[in-house]
């Protein structure tokens, strides 16, 4: 869920840009090394998000009965690295805004620093310490995928408690009182949400892992031998 | 649902005019929407828009109102938040639930009254740009900025890209729903399962392919886009700047009221 054009006031908006914009800096020059040693890469990262803009558009079956879509990023984090994953959520973002109406300009900051940095930076350091520790690699896909959903709605939660916290000033207590309020209204549709979305990722990583499982190698997402064993453990 | 704003862009009046100031009108409405202090300005911006958007750009009222709507919910339900929590000042009503107080009070209700106001504005700023400039017009303007050519690249193809797998995906999800794919939680979780899967390793060869087909083409990692020049007319000069005083003069002559 993307805060929505004209919702954060004042100095909010802004100073969420201030966060964002280096960020994106760093992950426009990670994008530009990348294109300059592999330039195959640009057309494979241009389906890459937009397969992330058409999986979030798509209404996931969801059991509270609300429409609720994946956010995909918990997958092109642990893809792509969090870094080019954040100027893919960015353009993603732009484009929600402009066709879906989903989203705004002047919230933009906002929007990438919850979905496009804090949560998969969060997902992939998750990712990658769980796979040092030898973790079921679905498993850790799907748990990975589920982190990077709820630190994103809590990164939401955050920033609109900031903007508007309890008794109009800025206290600690004014803020944790509107946070918690904030999250436990996204908490009914997000909890499970974040779970059906992980399953989901980590069965089509399932599928991936069968028919095409060449790609996951040479993004380095997992080694040959990883991918033998998973294929092995199938028959 | 995708290609309904972009198609409506395409067909546009609006669509000949020139970018920048198109750019300029939805800017100026955002940023003054979003520091306006009382209701009142962000009130005349949307109206402002909306009647610019519907007969201007002629997008029928009744769809533009449909698409004006659907962000709604989200919007009422922060606002409800934020009347309850948000504020100080006398309470306006309240109620007990568990011995916990719950108070709508006045501040929060300007809060939350101001904050519905700057959304819905801001909403009708873009769809303003949104219904009158195709993504392939703002293309051009984003290659006269300075952000790296790899970003301009991966954003074109992106936008090309969306339409082709959106017309997969629904071709798929179209399929699987007449074969039974989803009419129960579980077969539709595998049936969603597959469709990602698949239009994952569609997307992917795709990609390929493409790089394939535009390398054999002599791509350097630039698309060259031809430019129209399309200058200002003096009417709509004068249209927009009387548009943007009358906003600032409301804005500056309203900046202390409330709506209660």
């Amino acid at each position: 869920m993307h805060i929505f054009e004209g919702f954060l006031p004042s100095p909010w908006w802004q100073l969420w840009f201030v966060f964002s914009i280096p960020i994106i800096l760093f992950g426009m020059y990670r994008l530009n090394k990348l294109v300059g040693e592999r330039r195959d890469i640009v057309p494979l990262l241009a389906v890459a998000g937009a397969f992330i803009f058409v999986l979030s558009s798509l209404k996931l079956p969801s059991v509270t009965g609300s429409s609720s879509h994946p956010t995909g990023t918990g997958m092109a984090a642990v893809l792509f690295g969090p870094a080019i994953t954040s100027v893919l959520g960015l353009i993603v973002l732009i484009y929600q805004a402009l066709f879906l109406s989903h989203g705004g300009i002047s919230t933009l900051g906002a929007n990438v620093a919850s979905m496009g940095i804090v949560g998969p930076f969060v997902a992939y350091a998750f990712y990658k310490a769980a796979a040092k520790m030898n973790m079921n690699f679905y498993l850790n896909i799907f748990l990975a995928t589920a982190i990077a959903d709820w630190v994103t709605y809590v990164t939401t939660s955050v920033q609109l408690a900031l903007a508007f916290p309890v008794g109009g000033a800025l206290t600690v207590s004014g803020f944790m009182y509107s946070f918690s309020a904030f999250a436990a209204v996204f908490a009914t549709t997000q909890v499970p949400l974040a779970i059906i979305e992980g399953a989901l990722t980590a069965l089509i990583m399932k599928y991936v892992v069968q028919v095409k499982s060449d790609v996951l190698v040479s993004l380095q997402v997992l080694t040959s031998e990883a991918v033998n064993k998973l294929k092995g453990a199938m028959t | 649902m995708t290609q309904i704003l972009d198609d409506y862009a395409l067909n546009s009046p609006l669509r000949e005019k020139n970018n920048w100031l198109k750019i300029a009108i939805t800017a100026f409405g955002i940023l003054v929407g979003v520091s306006s202090n009382s209701p009142v300005t962000p009130f005349i911006i949307a109206l402002c828009m909306s009647i610019a958007t519907i007969h201007f750009s002629k997008v029928p009222a009744k769809f533009y109102f449909k698409i004006l709507a659907a962000p709604a919910g989200f919007v009422m339900v922060s606002a409800v938040i934020i009347a309850f929590f948000s504020g100080a000042g006398s309470e306006v009503f309240g109620f007990d639930i568990l011995s916990h107080r719950f108070a709508v009070t006045i501040g929060g209700l300007n809060m939350a009254f101001l904050v519905l106001a700057r959304t819905i504005s801001g909403m009708s700023c873009l769809f303003f740009l949104s219904l009158s400039t195709p993504m392939i017009e703002l293309f051009s303007v984003l290659k006269a900025t300075r952000f790296p050519d790899s970003f301009i690249e991966i954003s074109m193809m992106m936008y090309r890209y969306i339409f082709v797998f959106m017309e997969v995906a629904m071709g798929i999800k179209y399929a699987q729903t007449v074969r039974l794919g989803y009419k129960d939680f579980r077969t539709s979780f595998r049936s969603m399962g597959m469709l990602g899967t698949s239009l994952f390793i569609r997307a992917w060869e795709q990609g390929e392919k493409l790089y394939i087909s535009m390398n054999s083409r002599c791509y350097d990692g630039r698309l060259i886009l031809l430019e129209e020049d399309r200058p200002i007319k003096r009417s709509e000069v004068a249209l927009t700047s009387a548009y943007f005083i009358i906003v600032l003069v409301v804005f500056y002559s309203t900046r202390n009221i409330l709506l209660i």
